[in-house]
């Protein structure tokens, strides 16, 4: 059975993805963000707007693309988190 | 006997740290992910900790040993247990929203309303609605450890599996010496399984643990 991710969660995916796909160091289009955060078009795009809004994401625009690369702030988010998801975890929750 | 009063008063001040600890992490977990499952865990132990101290406070007050409590030692005691009650029902009905949300049946929910209405005074009514509360957490923790295999989630259902196994005696037997101990014990080693978290928590931070997510 598939299990419910928290809003938490798929923010988490997503700034993984750029993080762990940032290979070239130019970002991560938004195809690949969607592939891999599977979530709706139209969510993506508000919570990539949200992302980049609270600075855990940086847009670059490269030959007229759009692509994302993770921020400082992201990358301390995503520490964060998987401190906390192993603490919430040991209660048997999810964040 | 008051020796073994003292020492259960003692306790609460231990569960209250206990309980304080975790809510402070939680807390701290709650302002870097904005994540409403440690809101609620923080909300639960902040209410276990409040309801831990009130009930401390009454002890030390019903054996004279706090002067100006004497007046509201009925009060403190109903707050404590009443807070205490929030607590577990928050922290079950963290589990609760998991259960709604993956749209499957839990366990103990339909066991509730036995559980409830089968009592008379609102002291034993609140200690059965917490004992409840925290088997309902056991069975979720349980469910949950099923699915991720972390040991530290196995650690909590057995801490919390033996806090309920002292709040049944003290629900059971009311008389007897040993059985307090033993009572007392249970309690003791509940609480301090549910502190293991906090201290890895804390010494993971101080390693600079860097894992992925």
């Amino acid at each position: 059975m598939a299990q419910y991710r928290t809003q938490t969660k798929i923010i988490a995916d997503i700034l993984a993805t750029a993080r762990d796909l940032n290979t070239a160091g130019d970002g991560v289009g938004i195809t690949t963000l969607l592939r891999r955060g599977n979530v709706s078009y139209s969510r993506m795009t508000k919570l990539i707007t949200d992302l980049v809004g609270a600075g855990l994401l940086v847009e670059l625009n490269i030959e007229k693309n759009s692509k994302y690369k993770i921020s400082d702030k992201g990358l301390s988010f995503l520490r964060a988190y998987g401190q906390f998801e192993d603490f919430a975890q040991s209660f048997g929750l999810r964040l | 006997m008051e020796g073994l009063l003292l020492l259960e008063n003692a306790l609460q001040f231990v569960g209250a740290f206990v309980a304080f600890s975790i809510a402070l992490v939680s807390y701290k977990g709650v302002k870097q992910t904005r994540s409403s499952s440690l809101l609620r865990l923080s909300a639960a132990f902040m209410f276990l900790g409040t309801g831990f101290l009130l009930e401390g406070f009454y002890g030390f007050g019903s054996l004279a040993l706090l002067p100006g409590f004497e007046v509201s030692l009925t009060t403190l005691l109903i707050a404590g247990l009443f807070l205490e009650t929030a607590g577990y029902f928050f922290l079950a009905f963290s589990h609760m929203l998991d259960v709604v949300l993956d749209k499957r049946m839990g366990v103990m929910l339909a066991l509730f309303p036995l559980m409830a209405i089968n009592q008379s005074s609102l002291a034993v009514v609140l200690t059965s609605l917490s004992f409840y509360f925290i088997l309902y957490g056991v069975v979720e923790t349980l469910f949950a450890y099923s699915k991720n295999r972390n040991p530290n989630t196995l650690l909590i259902a057995s801490g919390l599996a033996v806090l309920a196994g002292g709040w049944w005696m003290s629900l059971a037997f009311t008389d007897g010496l040993l059985l307090n101990i033993i009572q007392l014990l249970l309690k003791e080693v509940g609480l301090v399984t549910l502190f293991i978290p906090v201290l890895k928590f804390s010494l993971s931070k101080k390693g600079g643990w860097n894992g992925p997510v």
